[in-house]
């Protein structure tokens, strides 16, 4: 029998398409996107709908939804805690943002720059660690340590002299409180997203910047950050997407608004609106509005971005 | 990617086609979701009649073992009647109402749901519930001998307070009232008597001076957030409350009112009790004789037979300025319209009335008092229950209905933060009390 050869080059061109295969290569495309495209509409889109239709509708989950118009937009304008809790989440939003991309910056500058091998693993993961942890793990252990009576920060402060605040019934305190527990708890992973950032920026530059006689401080500003600009950017759409939708903590720690809805957020309130006092219609105007609030948001986050950020 | 890249490029002819079928598919998919909504706003469910009957009731794990106890019973007694009974273990009442509403909403509609004082009203307010007047006339008999044997004001205010159109809705299972759990090896170190009938808030506030001084435990834990214990026993106890006995007028500002927030605040400035809003585990902290009292209803009594400390543990009554007064809540036990099973649902109802349910539900740790008087005053209910749980039953003779209008959870919220705000400092008292009464008379 004599075997048949071919050459490797024509083993390796690809066949002519025809029509039959193109097909069956779209069917199984189709087939792979199926899962992804059911769970997008069941979990996504529907939901996205239906609070789309609630909105216009009264309804008390108990009894029969009437047709209510563009009513519960109008009560919206006119809803003085929906404003509080729009400042809170704005403050919230804001102070993580700030906290979040300077501070995981600084980190990722410090591991990055002056940490021997062992050391920087030991600073990335015991940075890491407290993101792995649940936010209901988290509330809880916050609270203990904060206890006003018998917290940790409590009984050392008074040690040295200091008295503290009652961090979660002052509302002067109660906001700040949970903004400084946020940081704790997800700043490992701007840190993370930064010091990644941080080492992709060519050496090359820094280097001809460094032979050019540029100090530290200008080799940082002039060609560390802009090389680091859509890290950076992307750090702070995704903080801001996050901190924006923040309940767990401030639901756990301060449940109902905490004092004089000093930590009442947008997304607690239609929490409350939706399921404590049964205005589900509200509650889907109230949904609405944040996602309209938190896509504007991003869109002007984009359209900045063309003045600060530079893609290599 | 721009819409042409998604051409076919060998068959634009068969693309009217395709994209006709692509709509036509995605129309049909998108059917049962507007079919899902409709069905969901228009919320036409109906209880199903088949499977067992469906019973709803609020417990954590300990509780849902003295439940299952109690359904095991009923199972027993009726083998005819297939039960099933689905305990939720909510923080509070709020929270299970918020629960059941929800489970209604998503079509998942029990038969029988056990109410508690704070959802009564609004429950029955949204024509949810079945009138049981049909069922009261025709067992009549039972009825009668079940509500002699109860404290008349516990049917008129089921009926006064739990009904928005005469109607009745509510079968009045087991209720609560507030007193003290004291710790007698506490009081004992200190070298204070426990009273013996009645004391004056001063009389308690000089206790705990002296409990603070001898022994540094705390007196009492003081909070905001559950009013029946932290708000309402010092209000009552003053001749105020947070509402008028009509509910529809907010009394939060009243002298009363301000003298008893005034008067927790100083307990607290006193450093009677740890710093409210923090991780304070009082019924740890009792058995550690950290703690020399504990408000609550029948529910700690739980806790002191787990933690073994019966012998150690004495009931008082709360104590008082202007005079006796306690807040009394109570489980009603409705049929839902919606069940398509309610001649077995009206079966269960009457079981829960008679006296061997009363007894078996008390003797096996129970977290209510019994409704029937025969039953709260006897062995079953003080057995094995810290001396002076008499105080209990005997609350509901000067006790007031917890207030519990149809915006109960709004309503609820004002009065925990104004008490918080007075409580803690962060405003005067009677400005934090004003301001609260003024956010509940935009609720009522």
């Amino acid at each position: 029998m004599t075997a048949v050869t071919t050459p490797a080059t024509e083993r390796a061109a690809p066949r002519p398409a025809t029509p039959a295969g193109r097909s069956r290569g779209q069917r199984a495309g189709y087939l792979f996107v199926t899962p992804a495209v059911l769970l997008f509409l069941v979990f996504v889109a529907g939901p996205f709908a239906a609070a789309v239709v609630l909105s216009f509708y009264s309804w008390d989950l108990l009894t029969p939804a009437e047709f209510n118009g563009f009513g519960n937009f109008t009560e919206m304008v006119g809803d003085p805690l929906l404003y509080q809790a729009l400042a809170n989440t704005f403050l919230f939003a804001l102070a993580s943002v700030v906290t979040h991309v300077v501070g995981g910056l600084l980190l990722a500058l410090a591991v990055n720059r002056t940490m021997s091998r062992v050391l920087s693993y030991f600073v990335r993961t015991a940075l890491f660690f407290p993101f792995v942890i649940s936010w209901a793990a988290v509330a809880l252990l916050w609270k203990y340590v904060l206890d006003p009576t018998f917290g940790v920060v409590t009984h050392y402060a008074g040690e040295v002299g200091l008295s503290t605040p009652d961090w979660f019934t002052d509302p002067d305190w109660a906001l700040p409180a949970i903004i400084g527990i946020d940081l704790w708890h997800t700043i490992g992973f701007t840190f993370i997203i930064m010091l990644a950032g941080l080492q992709t920026v060519p050496s090359q530059l820094i280097e001809a910047a460094r032979c050019d006689g540029a100090s530290r401080r200008q080799i940082l500003w002039y060609v560390t950050l802009p090389a680091m600009s859509p890290t950076i950017f992307f750090a702070v759409v995704i903080t801001f997407i996050g901190a924006f939708q923040i309940f767990d903590p401030v639901q756990i720690i301060t449940p109902q608004g905490g004092p004089d809805n000093s930590t009442l957020t947008v997304v607690m309130y239609l929490y409350q609106k939706g399921f404590q006092t049964f205005q589900a219609g509200y509650a889907s105007a109230v949904s609405l509005l944040v996602f309209a609030v938190m896509l504007v948001v991003t869109l002007v986050q984009f359209w900045g971005a063309r003045k600060w950020v530079h893609h290599q | 990617m721009r819409g042409s890249d998604l051409m076919d490029p060998h068959g634009p002819a068969h693309l009217p086609r395709r994209r006709v079928l692509r709509a036509t598919a995605a129309a049909a998919g998108s059917l049962p979701l507007v079919s899902a909504l409709t069905s969901c706003i228009n919320l036409g469910v109906e209880g199903s009649p088949h499977g067992p009957l469906d019973v709803l009731y609020l417990g954590d794990a300990t509780q849902q073992q003295s439940f299952d106890q109690l359904f095991d019973a009923f199972r027993e007694a009726h083998p005819d009647i297939e039960l099933e009974a689905r305990g939720i273990a909510a923080p509070n009442w709020g929270t299970f109402a918020n629960t059941v509403a929800t489970q209604i909403a998503g079509g998942k509609v029990p038969d029988v749901v056990q109410v508690a004082t704070e959802g009564q009203r609004l429950f029955a307010s949204k024509g949810l519930m079945e009138p049981l007047d049909d069922y009261i006339a025709n067992d009549r008999a039972l009825v009668d001998a079940y509500f002699a044997d109860v404290d008349p004001q516990l049917r008129t205010w089921t009926e006064t307070y739990s009904s928005t159109d005469g109607k009745t809705y509510y079968i009045p299972g087991g209720y609560n009232t507030a007193v003290l759990y004291c710790n007698t090896e506490v009081f004992e170190a200190a070298g204070v008597d426990l009273p013996t009938r009645e004391w004056t808030w001063e009389e308690f506030r000089r206790a705990g001076v002296l409990i603070k001084e001898r022994t540094g435990a705390f007196l009492i834990p003081l909070g905001f957030g559950f009013p029946f214990i932290d708000i309402m026993p010092w209000l009552l106890t003053n001749g105020a409350s947070t509402l008028n006995s009509t509910w529809d007028e907010g009394t939060f500002d009243s002298e009363g009112a301000v003298e008893a927030a005034a008067f927790v605040k100083g307990l607290i400035d006193d450093g009677l009790s740890p710093q409210p809003g923090g991780t304070f585990d009082a019924v740890g902290q009792l058995r550690n004789n950290a703690l020399a009292t504990l408000g609550g209803g029948r529910w700690p009594t739980l806790d002191v037979r787990r933690l073994d400390m019966l012998d150690r543990v004495r009931i008082v009554s709360w104590p008082v300025n202007a005079g006796h007064g306690s807040p009394v809540g109570w489980d009603g036990w409705p049929i839902l319209k919606a069940s398509r099973k309610k001649e077995k649902a009206w079966t269960f109802l009457t079981w829960l009335m008679s006296e061997e349910a009363s007894v078996f539900y008390a003797r096996n740790g129970g977290s209510t008092v019994p409704a029937r008087n025969s039953v709260a005053t006897g062995a079953p209910f003080l057995d094995q229950a810290p001396p002076g749980t008499e105080a209990l039953p005997e609350a509901i003779t000067y006790g007031t209905p917890i207030p519990s209008p149809e915006r109960g959870s709004e309503v609820q919220d004002a009065i925990n933060q104004g008490w918080q705000a007075a409580i803690t400092g962060t405003k005067p008292v009677r400005e934090a009390l004003e301001s609260a009464n003024e956010r509940l008379g935009g609720l009522l």
